[in-house]
């Protein structure tokens, strides 16, 4: 009879493993090279059962069989101590990895011969190779245009490193010196979890440890189907959401999702009826897990005594994607630009909660990136600067203003212009970019650069403008984002949101706005004085308190009376709104 | 100096929520004396000075005998953890204004993005103004400061009644001309009463974000602070003390009332770095210099190291939640300690965060808390007998018993002896995860040091936590629930002063050691206005380097040449994260150099000779392996090298100390109590 974890030693191993994670990001953050990774924060964790099934996660909601594809070609029983794999083989890990610049290292973890665990470092490589500066580029039809692709590969076997796989992908990088460096950090995390969930084993024994990773997993589950159940009727429930473009001409291109939970409580996640895939690089190869995951997340909201795993996945009984679509590409379908598609995906579980009546946050935008290649004084530079969003406002709170996602972090000003040929005339909140409800859709980010660079070409990234972040409950969808090139001059140029090409010159002012959050709840139901409140910060323009809200304000002063009576005649709304209202988005 | 009189006597004031200690001591002869007198929250300064005149009393002495008054100060701490500093304004360069609003514009690694609601940041965006004028990166003026919108901002805000403005301009940390510029006009427009702060006068460093926060923390504390030190100054003066005031750092330093008014963020940590710095005395007292200190209260566990004596301080701290790049003590905090509630979910048991509080309490002072506590936890298992030595509470254990088996006991199908263990092992699973961060996570093994146990709920917790680290010494100093009061007495003056190195700038052992002599100015200065004689000048010069790259530093010391320094930093790096990198770029970031100014030390005090330990009663243990009658200690009458084995409990005023079987209590003649297991 195998030993079980008693609920105190649950608590303990819980502690334990959060701690020894903490401490693998730590090192990968303050050891990493590139700026991807050290400012930016472009990195994480997990730790797996000695099955490979996710037992402690990241809340960021989009990772999906991480060992299955390593379990494929080195079966697990023939791993040793020391031995560390690796792979960014997007269609070799079924988007288990999702676009080819984020490397997996996976490490085996044993106690007394057993495997115990394996733990997972991963992070975002600046440059891989492939088409342009950054790996990522908006012009690739391919994945090989996307950089090297490394299927699961035994990195070190028993402690020894392949050092000739490195040399040939190191020699595959434009800045081969940052790509030793992060994977050396890499590296020395997996190494680092696997000695500390060694000494967990240790600590408690090897059945002990496995029981209480079931257990974390099993009540994950517990919770995240209990919670479906209080959020979808039987029935099904159906959501569309929609992307702008591939910007090659395809576009507007639908995900369409429908959940079903049936009379004996399976859940059934379908998006069979998405858009087919497309020549540009959005599409999405979505791992089956990441549906659970995401769901999972929301439902699980901040209760900090639940941790994210494959309990989430776990509680959909069938996943059902159409090859050859927008979310299950056929390879050699280029998917670098996938983040935008990934982001709308999030929106779209969140309006199948909505549409059943659940208390689904609004939509977000999409996380705008650009990547900005040149040469200044004569050396060549890569800025790949990600700038934030407004994400989708909450019934019980605003749309948060002006941040990216999980754990990814800015470039500072000061940083940015110390480190890049450019210089920032301007970083602030995007005014009026947040939609409009009872609690406010959160605003996006301006930022407004001068070229330093002799000569540079720019990528950009800037979805939701067709089709912005959909609003909720009378809430109003989030105002668009746009890429200004010299804006107000005779020289000004508008630039495709999803282009690459672009050149710029020493000079050349570079505007980016990115787009807000969906609102939630009647505009006309939000309190006056946090309409002034947003007025006075810059959120809202005194002007669209007038015509969103129905607030006066004259010269900074609120005026009651005024607002009352404009109050009187309130526009009508519906379930949905993106542009205008709809009881239901197509 | 107006008294011929020698002026021997050093006292400290640590001012806690209920009570204010005092402790005075004798710098000639040693003898020392202690006094308790209730806090007064509305002026703090009334139980500074009715406890000064106590401990003076007690001492039977006279006041103008002071030569010294230390005090460590809640006073900012409190402000940035309830929010409630004064209403500031902050001026920044144009184009910014919302910097802070979107701070590194991430949602925190731990949050859940559909959950999480952005905190309110100390400064609302309609009270940022915009100044034109910029700085560039290499530290060159590319267009000049707005001197007339500078004047316009003052006037706005006056006209918003702010009563501290903070001033963060772009690239400031690489040349503060227009930041120091803006000051001085702001100080020259505005009301002497509104406080004025430059960031690159509280932290010269890189990131405008962390840097704004910096200094509009400091500058919405300088007005309360500059009056709590000015009411303290005048109660020294009524009662005829004209002794300097040293108030506690974040550092474990002291500093002078006018530094501190100038920059009073970095008094943040000054409660707990007392406690560190007298734990670091303790410690000393019996030859022990290496240490892992644990310092528990009701409602959170602080944990540092201390190494050969040096305290580890840390550029990358928080308070509040925010983060506050000051150099301070590299502490952890966690939110778990002796009022904290065991709460049962989903058939999981968790102990805190959320605690009981003073009022109503654990369950067993019987004022109504229903939960059980941590010390619920040690009453049920008899770790805490029902009538604390000096009779100021009996606690209840019938109500500590029912709490238990109602709440944690009975819903988990366990023992309530099972479930209060239960409760003690997640609390002290909680508390080595934390106490391995700051040792193995900083490349530490924690089985080289001792562990340092105070907080009124340290000394129950002291041997459990080694036991579990494989630590083979405890030190329970003389008096565990008070010990910020000793700690100040047995602080130094101390400070650093600091210097970026501009990227890419080609450096060599002159150069540095020509900007080390720089920072020695500074440092001279600031010993002159601490009037520290030339043999208590202490300098540590420090680098702090990185592989080119990377974004973080290690420190090493500064040994006059740069190969020894990248030998060092590869060694350190090695050390810390297991790996260096033979093909990397060892590059010199910030020069740091560290003042101290040692203080007169009084000789240590000897405790006579015991006679054996005899036990004052005896009380039932609960342990794991089965209930046994344990004898009971006062503390006051062990001598000098009375010892005994554990099982046994060790009572005194201020706290209690569980001595667990396998564990050896001896009684140091430095009167500290040392827990030994072979």
């Amino acid at each position: 009879m195998e030993r079980r974890c008693d609920p105190v030693s649950l608590e303990v191993i819980r502690g334990a493993v959060r701690a020894a994670q903490a401490e693998m990001e730590a090192l990968i953050e303050r050891t990493a090279m590139s700026a991807f990774i050290r400012e930016k924060k472009d990195f994480y964790t997990a730790l797996f059962d000695a099955d490979g099934v996710m037992a402690v996660g990241s809340n960021v909601p989009v990772f999906g069989d991480v060992c299955g594809p390593v379990f494929r070609d080195f079966p697990p029983e023939t791993m040793k101590p020391g031995d560390v794999y690796w792979y960014n083989d997007c269609y070799g890990s079924r988007g288990a990895v999702s676009h080819s610049n984020d490397q997996v290292l996976l490490a085996p973890v044993f106690h007394e011969g057993r495997r115990v665990a394996l733990v997972m470092a991963w992070a975002h490589f600046a440059d891989i190779g492939g088409l342009r500066p950054g790996s990522i580029s908006p012009d690739a039809t391919e994945i090989f245009h996307e950089g090297i692709i490394i299927p699961p590969t035994k990195l070190s076997d028993q402690g020894v490193v392949n050092e000739a796989t490195l040399k040939i992908f190191f020699r595959n990088s434009r800045w081969p010196a940052a790509c030793q460096a992060d994977l050396r950090a890499l590296l020395a995390s997996v190494g680092l979890g696997a000695t500390r969930m060694a000494e967990i084993a240790a600590r408690f024994g090897a059945d002990v440890l496995a029981d209480a990773l079931r257990q974390l997993l099993a009540r994950t589950e517990a919770t995240i189907r209990t919670k479906l159940a209080d959020t979808f009727p039987v029935g099904t429930h159906r959501f569309t959401d929609r992307i702008d473009g591939d910007g090659k001409g395809s576009g507007p291109l639908a995900l369409r999702f429908a959940l079903t939970r049936t009379p004996n409580n399976r859940f059934v996640f379908d998006a069979e009826a998405t858009d087919d895939q497309s020549p540009g690089p959005v599409n999405y190869l979505m791992n089956p897990d990441v549906p659970g995951m995401a769901l999972g997340l929301f439902l699980l909201g901040g209760d900090p005594t639940q941790v994210t795993n494959a309990g989430g996945p776990r509680a959909i009984d069938e996943v059902k994607l159409r090859e050859g679509s927008l979310l299950q590409p056929r390879w050699p379908a280029a998917l670098g630009m996938r983040g935008l598609t990934m982001m709308r995906m999030l929106a779209a579980l969140n309006g199948l909660v909505a549409a059943a009546g659940g208390p689904a946050p609004a939509a977000h935008a999409a996380y705008v990136i650009l990547l900005l290649r040149g040469l200044a004084g004569g050396k060549p530079f890569l800025m790949s600067d990600g700038i934030g969003v407004g994400y989708g406002a909450r019934p019980f709170a605003d749309g948060t203003d002006a941040v990216y996602f999980v754990a990814q972090e800015n470039y500072p000003v000061e940083f940015l212009e110390a480190e890049y040929p450019a210089r920032l005339l301007r970083y602030g909140v995007h005014e009026d970019s947040g939609g409009p409800g009872r609690h406010r859709g959160g605003c996006g980010i301006v930022r407004h650069y001068e070229i330093l660079a002799e000569e540079a070409v720019l990528a950009v990234r800037i979805d939701g403008v067709q089709c912005p972040p959909w609003g909720v409950a009378g809430g109003q969808s989030g105002r668009p984002g746009r890429a200004v090139v010299n804006p107000g001059t005779p020289r000004e140029r508008v630039l495709a949101p999803l282009s690459d090409g672009n050149r710029l010159v020493r000079g050349d002012i570079l505007l980016i706005e990115t787009g807000g959050g969906g609102g939630h709840g009647h505009p006309f139901d939000r309190p006056a004085q946090q309409v002034l409140e947003d007025v006075e910060g810059g959120f809202v323009s005194a002007e669209a308190a007038l015509h969103d809200y129905g607030v006066v304000i004259r010269k900074g002063v609120l005026d009651e009376a005024a607002t009352a009576a404009r109050r009187q005649d309130r526009p009508a709304a519906k379930a949905f709104h993106r542009v205008s209202y709809a009881d239901v988005l197509e | 100096m107006s008294s011929n009189r020698p002026r021997d006597l050093v006292v400290a004031i640590d001012i806690g929520g209920t009570f204010t200690d005092i402790a005075l001591q004798d710098l000639a002869s040693g003898q020392s004396w202690t006094a308790k007198t209730p806090s007064t929250p509305r002026d703090p300064s009334e139980a500074f000075l009715t406890g000064l005149r106590l401990a003076v009393e007690a001492a039977q002495r006279d006041a103008a005998e002071i030569g010294r008054v230390l005090h460590g100060t809640t006073v900012a701490t409190n402000m940035i953890l309830e929010g409630k500093a004064a209403p500031a304004a902050l001026i920044t360069t144009e184009g910014f204004r919302h910097v802070m609003e979107i701070g590194r514009q991430d949602i925190p690694r731990a949050a859940n993005l559909f959950a999480w609601v952005k905190p309110k940041r100390p400064v609302p965006p309609s009270r940022i103004l915009e100044v034109p004028g910029r700085i560039a990166a290499d530290g060159s003026e590319l267009q000049p400061l707005d001197e007339e919108a500078v004047r316009r901002a003052a006037a706005r805000c006056r006209a918003m009644g702010v009563q501290a403005v903070a001033v963060c301009l772009l690239h400031a940390y690489a040349n503060p001309d227009h930041e120091r510029r803006v000051a001085a006009i702001l100080r020259a427009e505005l009301p002497p009463e509104v406080a004025v702060s430059a960031s690159t006068e509280v932290l010269p460093v890189i990131r405008e974000y962390e840097r704004s926060l910096a200094v509009v923390l400091n500058a919405q504390v300088m007005p309360a602070v500059s009056t709590y030190v000015g009411r303290i100054e005048r109660r020294l003066e009524e009662a005829g003390i004209a002794a300097p005031l040293l108030l506690m750092q974040s550092n474990g330093g002291v500093a002078g009332a006018r530094v501190i008014r100038r920059a009073p963020a970095t008094t943040a940590l000054s409660g707990p770095a007392a406690g560190v710095v007298g734990a670091r005395a303790e410690a000393a007292a019996t030859g022990i210099a290496d240490v892992i200190t644990v310092d528990i209260g009701g409602t959170s566990a602080d944990i540092s190291l201390i190494k050969g004596g040096r305290i580890g301080l840390t550029q990358h701290g928080h308070v509040g939640g925010w983060p506050l790049p000051l150099p301070m003590l590299d502490m952890v905090t966690i939110g778990a300690g002796g009022g904290s509630l065991a709460r049962v979910a989903d058939g999981a048991l968790t102990v805190g965060p959320q605690s009981a509080g003073a009022d109503p309490g654990p369950a067993c002072y019987g004022r109504g808390g229903e939960r059980p506590t941590t010390t619920d936890a040690h009453v049920v298992l008899g770790h805490l007998p029902p009538r604390l030595l000096g009779g100021r509470m009996v606690l209840d254990a019938a109500r500590a018993d029912a709490a238990m088996r109602t709440h944690v006991a009975e819903p988990l199908g366990m023992s309530v002896h099972d479930a209060a263990r239960g409760m003690l092992t997640i609390l002290d699973h909680a508390m080595v995860g934390a106490m391995r961060v700051v040792s193995v996570e900083r490349g530490h093994d924690p089985r080289d040091f001792a562990l340092v146990a105070f907080g009124g709920a340290g000394p129950l917790h002291g041997a459990s936590l080694a036991d579990l680290l494989g630590i083979r010494t405890v030190v329970v100093p003389r008096h565990p629930g008070v010990l910020c009061a000793q700690g100040l007495l047995a602080a130094d003056l101390g400070t650093e002063f600091t210097r970026s190195l501009p990227r890419g700038q080609a450096t060599g052992d002159a150069a540095i050691a020509a900007a080390f002599a720089e920072l020695q100015e500074q440092a001279r200065a600031w010993f002159a206005e601490e009037a520290v004689p030339d043999a208590a000048r202490v300098l540590s010069p420090v680098v702090l380097m990185r592989y080119a790259g990377q974004g973080s530093e290690l420190a090493v010391p500064w040994r006059g040449a740069i190969t020894t320094a990248e030998a060092d930093f590869a060694a350190a790096h090695r050390g810390l994260y297991g790996f260096d990198l033979p093909e990397g770029t060892p590059e010199l970031v910030t020069l740091r150099l560290e003042a101290r100014g040692r203080l007169p030390a009084a000789p240590a005090m000897r405790l006579a000779p015991g006679t054996g330990a005899a036990p004052v009663g005896r009380h039932v243990l609960h342990l794991r392996d089965g209930s046994r009658d344990a004898p009971l200690y006062d503390r006051e009458t062990l001598g000098a090298g009375d010892g005994f084995e554990g099982p046994a409990i060790v009572m005194q005023f201020d706290a209690t100390t569980l001595v667990p079987p396998g564990w050896h209590a001896r009684m140091h003649e430095s009167g500290v109590l040392l827990l030994t297991r072979p």
